[in-house]
Protein backbone atom coordinates (compact mmCIF):
# COMPACT_ATOMS: atom_id res chain seq x y z
CA UNK A 1 0.00 0.00 0.00
CA UNK A 2 1.24 3.26 -1.34
CA UNK A 3 2.97 5.77 2.14
CA UNK A 4 -0.57 8.38 2.83
CA UNK A 5 -0.05 11.32 3.61
CA UNK A 6 -1.76 13.53 5.68
CA UNK A 7 -1.57 16.85 7.62
CA UNK A 8 -2.99 18.46 10.82
CA UNK A 9 -2.90 21.88 12.78
CA UNK A 10 -1.57 21.96 16.31
CA UNK A 11 -3.18 24.81 17.99
CA UNK A 12 -0.20 25.23 20.21
CA UNK A 13 3.18 25.54 20.51
CA UNK A 14 4.40 22.17 18.75
CA UNK A 15 7.72 22.06 20.82
CA UNK A 16 5.43 21.77 24.17
CA UNK A 17 3.24 18.83 22.63
CA UNK A 18 5.02 15.07 23.28
CA UNK A 19 7.52 13.48 21.25
CA UNK A 20 5.32 9.96 21.44
CA UNK A 21 1.62 10.30 21.33
CA UNK A 22 -0.42 6.87 21.88
CA UNK A 23 -4.33 6.28 20.69
CA UNK A 24 -4.46 10.21 20.83
CA UNK A 25 -7.49 11.80 19.02
CA UNK A 26 -7.37 14.44 16.48
CA UNK A 27 -7.93 15.75 13.05
CA UNK A 28 -6.57 15.21 9.91
CA UNK A 29 -6.70 15.62 6.67
CA UNK A 30 -6.00 13.49 3.76
CA UNK A 31 -3.59 14.93 1.35
CA UNK A 32 -3.39 11.75 -1.18
CA UNK A 33 -6.69 10.08 -1.64
CA UNK A 34 -7.27 7.74 -4.27
CA UNK A 35 -10.07 9.66 -5.53
CA UNK A 36 -8.07 13.31 -6.21
CA UNK A 37 -11.32 14.95 -5.89
CA UNK A 38 -11.31 14.13 -2.14
CA UNK A 39 -7.80 15.64 -1.15
CA UNK A 40 -8.10 17.56 2.18
CA UNK A 41 -11.33 15.38 3.36
CA UNK A 42 -10.97 15.57 7.13
CA UNK A 43 -11.44 13.20 9.55
CA UNK A 44 -11.48 12.48 13.70
CA UNK A 45 -9.56 9.90 13.67
CA UNK A 46 -7.81 7.96 16.35
CA UNK A 47 -3.99 7.25 15.67
CA UNK A 48 -0.45 6.91 17.37
CA UNK A 49 1.94 10.14 16.43
CA UNK A 50 5.71 10.45 16.83
CA UNK A 51 7.57 13.33 15.96
CA UNK A 52 10.61 11.18 14.64
CA UNK A 53 8.79 10.83 10.55
CA UNK A 54 10.40 7.08 10.28
CA UNK A 55 8.66 5.74 13.59
CA UNK A 56 5.40 5.07 11.52
CA UNK A 57 5.19 4.74 8.05
CA UNK A 58 2.81 6.97 6.87
CA UNK A 59 3.37 10.86 6.67
CA UNK A 60 1.77 13.71 9.20
CA UNK A 61 2.90 17.24 7.56
CA UNK A 62 2.16 19.83 10.80
CA UNK A 63 0.42 23.40 10.31
CA UNK A 64 -0.08 25.94 12.91
CA UNK A 65 -3.11 27.63 13.40
CA UNK A 66 -2.89 30.12 10.89
CA UNK A 67 -1.06 27.61 8.49
CA UNK A 68 2.24 28.23 8.63
CA UNK A 69 3.74 24.44 7.72
CA UNK A 70 6.42 23.01 9.80
CA UNK A 71 9.55 22.00 7.57
CA UNK A 72 9.85 18.32 9.00
CA UNK A 73 6.84 16.53 9.45
CA UNK A 74 6.11 13.29 11.64
CA UNK A 75 4.63 10.14 11.43
CA UNK A 76 1.97 8.79 12.13
CA UNK A 77 -0.49 5.54 12.04
CA UNK A 78 -3.93 5.79 11.96
CA UNK A 79 -6.03 3.54 14.05
CA UNK A 80 -9.65 4.10 13.55
CA UNK A 81 -11.92 7.38 11.93
CA UNK A 82 -14.14 8.49 14.87
CA UNK A 83 -17.55 9.53 13.25
CA UNK A 84 -19.07 12.06 15.53
CA UNK A 85 -22.39 12.25 13.78
CA UNK A 86 -23.04 8.64 14.55
CA UNK B 1 -39.75 49.89 -12.27
CA UNK B 2 -37.04 47.49 -13.34
CA UNK B 3 -33.50 48.63 -13.10
CA UNK B 4 -33.00 46.36 -15.89
CA UNK B 5 -29.95 44.37 -13.60
CA UNK B 6 -29.19 40.76 -14.96
CA UNK B 7 -31.51 38.06 -13.81
CA UNK B 8 -28.80 35.60 -12.94
CA UNK B 9 -25.04 34.44 -13.38
CA UNK B 10 -25.24 33.50 -16.36
CA UNK B 11 -26.74 37.50 -18.06
CA UNK B 12 -24.35 38.99 -15.63
CA UNK B 13 -21.38 37.09 -17.48
CA UNK B 14 -22.71 37.84 -20.52
CA UNK B 15 -22.85 41.94 -19.94
CA UNK B 16 -18.91 41.31 -18.20
CA UNK B 17 -17.98 39.82 -21.11
CA UNK B 18 -19.61 42.30 -23.67
CA UNK B 19 -17.85 44.92 -21.86
CA UNK B 20 -14.11 43.72 -21.60
CA UNK B 21 -14.54 43.02 -17.89
CA UNK B 22 -14.41 38.94 -18.26
CA UNK B 23 -11.66 37.15 -19.59
CA UNK B 24 -12.44 33.18 -20.67
CA UNK B 25 -9.35 30.70 -20.07
CA UNK B 26 -10.03 27.46 -21.78
CA UNK B 27 -6.76 25.87 -20.49
CA UNK B 28 -7.34 23.23 -17.44
CA UNK B 29 -6.48 25.11 -14.46
CA UNK B 30 -6.31 23.23 -10.88
CA UNK B 31 -9.46 23.91 -8.19
CA UNK B 32 -6.43 23.04 -6.15
CA UNK B 33 -4.61 26.94 -5.35
CA UNK B 34 -4.77 27.36 -9.01
CA UNK B 35 -7.39 28.95 -9.56
CA UNK B 36 -7.58 30.91 -6.29
CA UNK B 37 -4.10 31.85 -7.25
CA UNK B 38 -5.07 33.47 -10.61
CA UNK B 39 -8.26 34.79 -8.79
CA UNK B 40 -5.87 36.53 -6.14
CA UNK B 41 -3.93 38.32 -8.90
CA UNK B 42 -6.96 39.36 -10.70
CA UNK B 43 -7.86 41.35 -7.61
CA UNK B 44 -5.11 42.89 -6.68
CA UNK B 45 -4.00 44.60 -10.30
CA UNK B 46 -7.98 44.94 -10.32
CA UNK B 47 -7.79 42.75 -13.87
CA UNK B 48 -11.18 40.98 -15.71
CA UNK B 49 -12.65 38.46 -13.93
CA UNK B 50 -11.27 35.10 -14.83
CA UNK B 51 -13.92 32.72 -15.79
CA UNK B 52 -13.09 29.42 -15.73
CA UNK B 53 -14.18 26.84 -18.43
CA UNK B 54 -12.26 23.54 -17.61
CA UNK B 55 -11.33 22.54 -13.92
CA UNK B 56 -9.06 19.70 -13.23
CA UNK B 57 -11.02 16.62 -12.21
CA UNK B 58 -14.38 18.28 -12.52
CA UNK B 59 -15.56 17.97 -16.22
CA UNK B 60 -18.58 19.77 -16.72
CA UNK B 61 -18.19 22.40 -14.03
CA UNK B 62 -16.95 26.25 -14.77
CA UNK B 63 -16.11 28.89 -12.58
CA UNK B 64 -16.05 32.29 -12.06
CA UNK B 65 -13.61 34.28 -10.22
CA UNK B 66 -13.47 37.52 -8.48
CA UNK B 67 -16.99 38.44 -9.96
CA UNK B 68 -18.07 42.15 -8.78
CA UNK B 69 -14.26 43.55 -7.51
CA UNK B 70 -14.32 46.49 -9.16
CA UNK B 71 -17.49 49.39 -9.61
CA UNK B 72 -17.17 48.74 -13.24
CA UNK B 73 -18.57 45.56 -12.39
CA UNK B 74 -20.51 46.54 -9.41
CA UNK B 75 -21.94 49.27 -12.17
CA UNK B 76 -22.66 46.85 -14.74
CA UNK B 77 -24.36 44.32 -11.79
CA UNK B 78 -26.55 47.62 -11.03
CA UNK B 79 -27.32 47.87 -14.38
CA UNK B 80 -25.58 51.21 -15.03
CA UNK B 81 -23.24 51.77 -17.56
CA UNK B 82 -19.94 50.42 -16.67
CA UNK B 83 -18.08 53.46 -17.22
CA UNK B 84 -20.71 55.04 -14.22
CA UNK B 85 -18.58 57.28 -11.57
CA UNK B 86 -18.49 55.93 -7.87
CA UNK B 87 -20.70 58.67 -6.87
CA UNK B 88 -23.24 57.73 -9.67
CA UNK B 89 -23.27 54.06 -8.52
CA UNK B 90 -23.92 55.78 -5.12
CA UNK B 91 -26.74 58.15 -5.45
CA UNK B 92 -28.21 55.47 -7.50
CA UNK B 93 -27.99 52.88 -4.65
CA UNK B 94 -29.75 55.22 -2.47
CA UNK B 95 -31.89 56.15 -4.40
CA UNK B 96 -33.31 52.55 -4.70
CA UNK B 97 -33.30 51.74 -1.09
CA UNK B 98 -35.39 54.19 -0.36
CA UNK B 99 -38.60 52.90 -2.85
CA UNK B 100 -40.52 49.80 -1.09
CA UNK B 101 -38.99 46.82 -0.59
CA UNK B 102 -40.41 44.09 -3.29
CA UNK B 103 -41.37 40.62 -1.62
CA UNK B 104 -40.03 37.60 -3.75
CA UNK B 105 -42.40 35.46 -5.92
CA UNK B 106 -42.35 31.76 -6.09
CA UNK B 107 -41.95 29.73 -9.21
CA UNK B 108 -42.66 25.93 -9.62
CA UNK B 109 -39.63 23.40 -9.64
CA UNK B 110 -39.97 23.06 -13.21
CA UNK B 111 -39.25 26.50 -14.16
CA UNK B 112 -36.17 26.57 -11.32
CA UNK B 113 -33.11 26.25 -13.31
CA UNK B 114 -31.37 24.80 -10.10
CA UNK B 115 -33.57 22.22 -9.87
CA UNK B 116 -32.08 20.99 -13.06
CA UNK B 117 -29.98 18.38 -11.12
CA UNK B 118 -31.10 16.70 -7.65
CA UNK B 119 -28.75 14.82 -5.78
CA UNK B 120 -30.25 13.30 -2.50
CA UNK B 121 -28.92 11.03 0.26
CA UNK B 122 -25.35 9.43 -0.58
CA UNK B 123 -25.20 11.14 -3.76
CA UNK B 124 -25.06 14.45 -2.31
CA UNK B 125 -21.66 14.82 -1.33
CA UNK B 126 -19.63 17.79 -1.05
CA UNK B 127 -16.90 16.30 -2.97
CA UNK B 128 -18.50 16.41 -6.01
CA UNK B 129 -18.43 19.81 -6.05
CA UNK B 130 -15.08 22.08 -7.54
CA UNK B 131 -14.93 23.67 -4.07
CA UNK B 132 -11.79 25.39 -4.57
CA UNK B 133 -8.40 25.46 -1.79
CA UNK B 134 -8.60 28.98 -2.21
CA UNK B 135 -4.83 30.10 -0.26
CA UNK B 136 -2.41 28.41 0.18
CA UNK B 137 -2.33 27.19 3.94
CA UNK B 138 -5.96 27.41 4.37
CA UNK B 139 -7.95 25.15 6.91
CA UNK B 140 -9.97 23.38 3.53
CA UNK B 141 -11.64 23.98 0.56
CA UNK B 142 -13.90 27.03 0.85
CA UNK B 143 -16.81 25.78 -1.20
CA UNK B 144 -18.85 28.67 -0.53
CA UNK B 145 -16.98 32.49 -0.95
CA UNK B 146 -18.86 34.20 -2.97
CA UNK B 147 -22.42 32.79 -2.09
CA UNK B 148 -25.44 33.43 1.06
CA UNK B 149 -27.15 31.20 3.92
CA UNK B 150 -30.93 31.00 3.77
CA UNK B 151 -32.10 30.90 7.32
CA UNK B 152 -35.12 31.53 8.79
CA UNK B 153 -36.34 32.85 12.90
CA UNK B 154 -38.38 30.26 14.35
CA UNK B 155 -40.17 32.66 15.69
CA UNK B 156 -41.49 34.98 13.55
CA UNK B 157 -40.78 33.16 10.33
CA UNK B 158 -38.46 36.07 9.01
CA UNK B 159 -36.12 34.97 6.36
CA UNK B 160 -32.53 36.13 6.60
CA UNK B 161 -30.03 35.96 3.93
CA UNK B 162 -26.36 36.72 4.86
CA UNK B 163 -22.52 35.57 3.85
CA UNK B 164 -21.23 33.09 6.16
CA UNK B 165 -18.44 31.33 4.95
CA UNK B 166 -18.66 27.26 4.46
CA UNK B 167 -15.69 25.10 4.95
CA UNK B 168 -15.90 21.62 3.70
CA UNK B 169 -14.72 19.03 6.51
CA UNK B 170 -15.68 15.81 5.22
CA UNK B 171 -18.91 14.51 2.31
CA UNK B 172 -21.34 15.81 4.41
CA UNK B 173 -20.24 18.37 6.99
CA UNK B 174 -18.83 22.22 6.52
CA UNK B 175 -17.73 24.50 9.33
CA UNK B 176 -17.76 27.98 9.85
CA UNK B 177 -17.74 31.41 12.02
CA UNK B 178 -21.29 32.39 12.89
CA UNK B 179 -20.61 35.38 14.64
CA UNK B 180 -23.43 35.78 17.52
CA UNK B 181 -23.99 39.71 16.38
CA UNK B 182 -24.55 38.69 12.91
CA UNK B 183 -28.41 38.11 12.30
CA UNK B 184 -27.89 34.43 11.58
CA UNK B 185 -25.99 34.22 14.76
CA UNK B 186 -28.81 35.81 16.94
CA UNK B 187 -31.08 33.21 15.42
CA UNK B 188 -29.15 30.07 15.95
CA UNK B 189 -27.22 30.98 18.89
CA UNK B 190 -30.46 33.31 21.08
CA UNK B 191 -33.34 30.58 19.38
CA UNK B 192 -32.63 26.65 17.65
CA UNK B 193 -29.49 26.08 19.94
CA UNK B 194 -30.85 27.04 23.23
CA UNK B 195 -33.87 24.92 21.97
CA UNK B 196 -31.35 22.09 21.45
CA UNK B 197 -33.08 22.19 17.73
CA UNK B 198 -31.46 21.60 14.33
CA UNK B 199 -31.65 24.68 12.10
CA UNK B 200 -32.48 24.18 8.14
CA UNK B 201 -30.07 26.18 5.94
CA UNK B 202 -29.79 26.82 2.40
CA UNK B 203 -26.35 28.04 1.26
CA UNK B 204 -27.16 29.79 -2.50
CA UNK B 205 -23.86 29.49 -4.30
CA UNK B 206 -23.71 32.12 -7.52
CA UNK B 207 -27.08 33.68 -7.57
CA UNK B 208 -27.88 36.83 -9.80
CA UNK B 209 -25.72 39.65 -8.44
CA UNK B 210 -28.27 41.92 -6.90
CA UNK B 211 -28.81 38.78 -4.59
CA UNK B 212 -25.64 38.34 -3.86
CA UNK B 213 -25.41 42.16 -2.75
CA UNK B 214 -28.09 42.39 -0.99
CA UNK B 215 -27.03 39.56 1.04
CA UNK B 216 -23.92 41.34 2.22
CA UNK B 217 -25.43 44.78 2.22
CA UNK B 218 -26.44 45.65 6.03
CA UNK B 219 -29.87 46.69 5.67
CA UNK B 220 -32.97 46.21 8.47
CA UNK B 221 -35.28 44.85 5.04
CA UNK B 222 -35.24 41.13 5.05
CA UNK B 223 -32.85 40.53 1.93
CA UNK B 224 -35.48 38.85 -0.10
CA UNK B 225 -37.13 41.84 -0.30
CA UNK B 226 -33.84 44.39 -0.38
CA UNK B 227 -32.57 42.33 -3.60
CA UNK B 228 -35.87 42.99 -5.20
CA UNK B 229 -35.41 46.61 -3.85
CA UNK B 230 -32.72 46.62 -5.52
CA UNK B 231 -33.29 45.23 -8.92
CA UNK B 232 -36.50 46.86 -9.11
CA UNK B 233 -38.77 43.66 -9.25
CA UNK B 234 -38.86 40.65 -7.65
CA UNK B 235 -36.23 37.46 -7.13
CA UNK B 236 -38.11 34.41 -8.52
CA UNK B 237 -37.21 31.64 -5.80
CA UNK B 238 -38.24 28.50 -5.42
CA UNK B 239 -38.33 25.53 -2.26
CA UNK B 240 -36.02 23.76 -1.05
CA UNK B 241 -36.07 19.83 -1.54
CA UNK B 242 -35.86 18.77 2.02
CA UNK B 243 -37.33 22.05 3.96
CA UNK B 244 -39.70 24.99 3.27
CA UNK B 245 -36.93 27.45 2.95
CA UNK B 246 -37.14 29.50 -0.39
CA UNK B 247 -34.00 30.05 -2.80
CA UNK B 248 -33.65 32.22 -5.88
CA UNK B 249 -34.52 29.84 -8.48
CA UNK B 250 -31.95 30.93 -10.69
CA UNK B 251 -29.35 30.10 -8.79
CA UNK B 252 -26.53 28.20 -10.28
CA UNK B 253 -26.16 25.46 -6.70
CA UNK B 254 -27.98 25.01 -4.08
CA UNK B 255 -26.85 23.08 -0.85
CA UNK B 256 -29.19 22.55 1.81
CA UNK B 257 -28.95 20.92 5.64
CA UNK B 258 -29.60 21.87 8.83
CA UNK B 259 -27.05 23.55 11.34
CA UNK B 260 -26.67 21.59 14.37
CA UNK B 261 -26.21 22.36 17.69
CA UNK B 262 -24.26 21.17 20.61
CA UNK B 263 -21.45 20.53 18.02
CA UNK B 264 -18.31 22.33 17.14
CA UNK B 265 -15.62 21.69 14.66
CA UNK B 266 -12.41 23.46 13.98
CA UNK B 267 -12.62 25.69 11.01
CA UNK B 268 -10.02 27.80 9.37
CA UNK B 269 -7.56 29.29 9.06
CA UNK B 270 -8.38 31.39 6.03
CA UNK B 271 -7.47 33.91 4.34
CA UNK B 272 -9.56 37.27 5.27
CA UNK B 273 -11.04 40.53 3.73
CA UNK B 274 -8.60 42.25 6.24
CA UNK B 275 -5.31 41.21 3.91
CA UNK B 276 -4.73 38.50 7.01
CA UNK B 277 -5.05 35.08 8.41
CA UNK B 278 -6.08 36.63 11.65
CA UNK B 279 -8.64 34.61 13.46
CA UNK B 280 -7.30 31.21 14.40
CA UNK B 281 -8.07 27.91 13.66
CA UNK B 282 -10.62 26.94 16.59
CA UNK B 283 -14.08 25.39 16.57
CA UNK B 284 -16.94 26.97 14.99
CA UNK B 285 -20.53 25.58 13.94
CA UNK B 286 -21.52 23.02 12.04
CA UNK B 287 -23.62 22.25 9.05
CA UNK B 288 -24.73 18.93 7.79
CA UNK B 289 -26.07 18.52 4.46
CA UNK B 290 -28.87 16.28 2.47
CA UNK B 291 -29.05 17.76 -1.25
CA UNK B 292 -27.28 19.11 -3.51
CA UNK B 293 -29.27 20.64 -6.76
CA UNK B 294 -27.97 22.56 -9.31
CA UNK B 295 -27.61 23.78 -12.99
CA UNK B 296 -26.86 21.96 -15.95
CA UNK B 297 -23.19 23.28 -16.35
CA UNK B 298 -22.72 24.87 -13.42
CA UNK B 299 -20.65 28.34 -12.67
CA UNK B 300 -19.59 28.63 -9.54
CA UNK B 301 -18.34 32.10 -8.10
CA UNK B 302 -14.87 32.30 -6.27
CA UNK B 303 -14.35 35.37 -4.20
CA UNK B 304 -10.90 35.44 -2.95
CA UNK B 305 -10.41 37.51 0.03
CA UNK B 306 -6.75 38.97 0.43
CA UNK B 307 -5.17 41.96 0.28
CA UNK B 308 -7.50 44.66 -1.43
CA UNK B 309 -9.07 44.93 -3.27
CA UNK B 310 -12.03 42.15 -3.58
CA UNK B 311 -15.54 42.33 -3.87
CA UNK B 312 -16.15 41.56 0.00
CA UNK B 313 -14.01 44.58 0.83
CA UNK B 314 -15.73 46.46 -2.27
CA UNK B 315 -19.07 45.50 -1.77
CA UNK B 316 -19.18 45.73 2.03
CA UNK B 317 -17.68 49.22 2.17
CA UNK B 318 -20.34 50.60 -0.59
CA UNK B 319 -23.45 49.02 1.57
CA UNK B 320 -22.08 50.32 4.79
CA UNK B 321 -20.70 53.61 4.05
CA UNK B 322 -24.45 54.05 2.54
CA UNK B 323 -26.06 52.64 5.32
CA UNK B 324 -24.03 54.91 7.70
CA UNK B 325 -24.97 58.13 4.87
CA UNK B 326 -28.84 57.07 5.24
CA UNK B 327 -28.40 56.88 9.19
CA UNK B 328 -26.77 60.16 9.25
CA UNK B 329 -29.29 61.78 6.89
CA UNK B 330 -32.54 60.39 9.45
CA UNK B 331 -30.75 62.16 12.42
CA UNK B 332 -30.58 65.60 10.40
CA UNK B 333 -26.89 65.37 10.24
CA UNK B 334 -25.97 68.21 7.06
CA UNK B 335 -23.49 65.55 5.57
CA UNK B 336 -22.21 66.07 1.86
CA UNK B 337 -21.52 62.42 1.74
CA UNK B 338 -20.19 58.98 2.93
CA UNK B 339 -17.46 57.15 1.65
CA UNK B 340 -15.74 54.17 2.88
CA UNK B 341 -12.47 53.12 1.29
CA UNK B 342 -12.35 49.75 -0.02
CA UNK B 343 -8.94 49.55 0.56
CA UNK B 344 -9.58 50.52 3.91
CA UNK B 345 -11.10 46.77 4.31
CA UNK B 346 -14.21 48.53 5.31
CA UNK B 347 -12.43 49.60 8.47
CA UNK B 348 -12.44 53.35 7.46
CA UNK B 349 -14.85 56.02 6.53
CA UNK B 350 -14.80 59.24 5.32
CA UNK B 351 -17.76 61.60 6.35
CA UNK B 352 -18.01 64.44 4.30
CA UNK B 353 -20.35 67.47 6.73
CA UNK B 354 -21.05 71.23 6.41
CA UNK B 355 -19.61 72.51 9.78
CA UNK B 356 -22.89 74.07 10.91
CA UNK B 357 -22.00 74.23 14.35
CA UNK B 358 -18.97 72.90 17.09
CA UNK B 359 -19.15 69.24 17.95
CA UNK B 360 -20.81 68.16 14.72
CA UNK B 361 -17.63 65.49 14.01
CA UNK B 362 -17.93 64.13 17.62
CA UNK B 363 -22.05 63.91 17.25
CA UNK B 364 -21.08 62.09 14.31
CA UNK B 365 -18.63 59.49 15.76
CA UNK B 366 -21.36 59.13 18.44
CA UNK B 367 -23.95 58.19 16.01
CA UNK B 368 -22.52 55.90 13.60
CA UNK B 369 -20.23 54.21 16.35
CA UNK B 370 -23.65 53.59 18.24
CA UNK B 371 -25.00 51.87 15.37
CA UNK B 372 -25.24 48.10 14.97
CA UNK B 373 -23.20 48.32 12.16
CA UNK B 374 -19.70 49.23 14.11
CA UNK B 375 -18.43 46.28 15.02
CA UNK B 376 -17.05 45.63 11.08
CA UNK B 377 -15.30 48.85 11.86
CA UNK B 378 -13.13 51.54 13.36
CA UNK B 379 -12.07 54.37 11.67
CA UNK B 380 -14.10 57.52 10.83
CA UNK B 381 -12.43 60.84 9.34
CA UNK B 382 -14.88 63.71 9.10
CA UNK B 383 -14.15 66.43 6.60
CA UNK B 384 -15.45 69.60 5.46
CA UNK B 385 -16.95 70.07 1.94
CA UNK B 386 -14.37 71.59 1.23
CA UNK B 387 -12.73 67.83 0.79
CA UNK B 388 -13.31 65.75 -1.73
CA UNK B 389 -14.55 62.49 -0.15
CA UNK B 390 -13.97 60.03 -3.17
CA UNK B 391 -10.41 61.44 -3.59
CA UNK B 392 -7.25 59.07 -1.24
CA UNK B 393 -5.10 62.28 -2.10
CA UNK B 394 -7.58 65.19 -0.61
CA UNK B 395 -8.51 62.75 2.23
CA UNK B 396 -4.96 61.85 3.24
CA UNK B 397 -4.32 65.92 2.83
CA UNK B 398 -6.95 66.72 5.33
CA UNK B 399 -5.90 64.16 7.71
CA UNK B 400 -2.29 65.73 7.94
CA UNK B 401 -3.16 68.98 7.78
CA UNK B 402 -6.65 69.71 9.80
CA UNK B 403 -6.54 67.37 12.16
CA UNK B 404 -4.77 68.36 15.46
CA UNK B 405 -2.90 65.17 16.90
CA UNK B 406 -4.23 65.83 20.42
CA UNK B 407 -7.50 67.73 20.10
CA UNK B 408 -8.88 66.42 17.11
CA UNK B 409 -8.59 62.24 17.66
CA UNK B 410 -11.52 61.02 19.74
CA UNK B 411 -10.57 57.60 21.06
CA UNK B 412 -13.36 54.76 21.90
CA UNK B 413 -12.27 52.32 24.46
CA UNK B 414 -14.20 48.93 24.75
CA UNK B 415 -16.25 49.03 21.98
CA UNK B 416 -17.28 46.08 19.97
CA UNK B 417 -15.26 44.30 17.46
CA UNK B 418 -14.34 41.48 15.37
CA UNK B 419 -12.28 38.47 15.92
CA UNK B 420 -10.46 38.84 12.67
CA UNK B 421 -9.29 42.28 13.43
CA UNK B 422 -5.46 41.92 13.13
CA UNK B 423 -5.20 44.78 15.49
CA UNK B 424 -6.90 42.89 18.33
CA UNK B 425 -4.43 41.07 21.09
CA UNK B 426 -5.22 37.23 21.15
CA UNK B 427 -7.39 38.11 24.61
CA UNK B 428 -9.45 41.16 22.69
CA UNK B 429 -9.94 38.63 19.47
CA UNK B 430 -11.85 35.51 21.81
CA UNK B 431 -14.26 38.20 23.17
CA UNK B 432 -14.57 40.14 19.66
CA UNK B 433 -13.36 43.38 21.82
CA UNK B 434 -12.78 46.45 19.63
CA UNK B 435 -11.78 50.37 20.00
CA UNK B 436 -12.80 53.16 17.87
CA UNK B 437 -11.43 56.54 16.64
CA UNK B 438 -12.42 59.42 15.83
CA UNK B 439 -11.00 62.17 13.24
CA UNK B 440 -12.10 65.39 12.96
CA UNK B 441 -10.55 66.86 10.24
CA UNK B 442 -12.87 70.04 10.30
CA UNK B 443 -11.09 73.77 11.39
CA UNK B 444 -12.98 74.86 14.38
CA UNK B 445 -15.67 77.68 13.84
CA UNK B 446 -14.27 79.69 16.84
CA UNK B 447 -11.45 80.53 14.81
CA UNK B 448 -11.39 84.09 13.79
CA UNK B 449 -11.71 84.34 9.82
CA UNK B 450 -8.97 85.72 9.09
CA UNK B 451 -7.17 82.97 10.78
CA UNK B 452 -8.63 80.30 8.42
CA UNK B 453 -6.24 78.61 6.24
CA UNK B 454 -6.47 78.87 2.89
CA UNK B 455 -5.91 75.96 0.73
CA UNK B 456 -3.47 76.91 -1.90
CA UNK B 457 -5.06 74.88 -4.91
CA UNK B 458 -5.93 75.73 -8.74
CA UNK B 459 -9.51 75.54 -8.40
CA UNK B 460 -8.93 78.02 -5.35
CA UNK B 461 -6.62 80.60 -5.90
CA UNK B 462 -6.76 81.46 -9.26
CA UNK B 463 -9.41 83.67 -10.85
CA UNK B 464 -12.24 82.12 -12.89
CA UNK B 465 -10.79 83.40 -16.06
CA UNK B 466 -7.41 82.69 -15.37
CA UNK B 467 -8.46 78.85 -14.51
CA UNK B 468 -10.30 79.05 -17.80
CA UNK B 469 -7.22 79.96 -20.27
CA UNK B 470 -5.13 77.64 -18.48
CA UNK B 471 -7.40 74.90 -18.96
CA UNK B 472 -8.44 76.00 -22.94
CA UNK B 473 -4.56 75.97 -23.99
CA UNK B 474 -4.02 72.81 -21.65
CA UNK B 475 -3.51 70.64 -24.56
CA UNK B 476 -1.69 73.19 -26.98
CA UNK B 477 0.98 73.33 -24.25
CA UNK B 478 1.65 69.82 -24.95
CA UNK B 479 -0.49 68.41 -21.43
CA UNK B 480 -2.65 65.16 -22.24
Amino acid sequence: MAQKEYDTFVLTDPSAVPDEQQNVELIVRDLNPEDRRNKYRSFFAKANVSKDKSRYADVLWIRLGRGQLLNEPWSIEVQEEIDKFA
Amino acid sequence: MSYNCPKDNREFMKALEESGDMISIDQEVDWDMEMGAITRRVCEEQAPSPYFKNIKDYPGFESLGAPMATYRRLAIAMGLDAEAPIPEIANEYVKRTKEEPIAPVTVGKKDAPCKENILLGDDANLFHLPGPMVHGGDGGRYLATWHFVVSKDPDNEEINWGMYRMMVFDEKTMVGPVLPFSDMGKMFHGKYAPRNQNMPFAAVLSADPMSSLASCAPSPIPEDQFAGQLMGEAVEVVQCETCDLMVPASAEIIIEGEVIPGIEIEEAPFGEYTGYRTSPREPRTVYRIKAITYRNNPIMMISNMGMPVDEGQLLRSFSLGLEMHKLLESQGIPITGVYMLPESTHHMVVVGVKTAYTGIATQIGNLIYGSKLSPWFHMTIVVDEDTDIYSKDAVIHALSTKCHPIRDIHKYENAPGTPLNPFASPEERKVSMGAKVLFDCTFPLDWPKSDLPIRVSFDNVYPQEIQDKVNANWQKFGYK
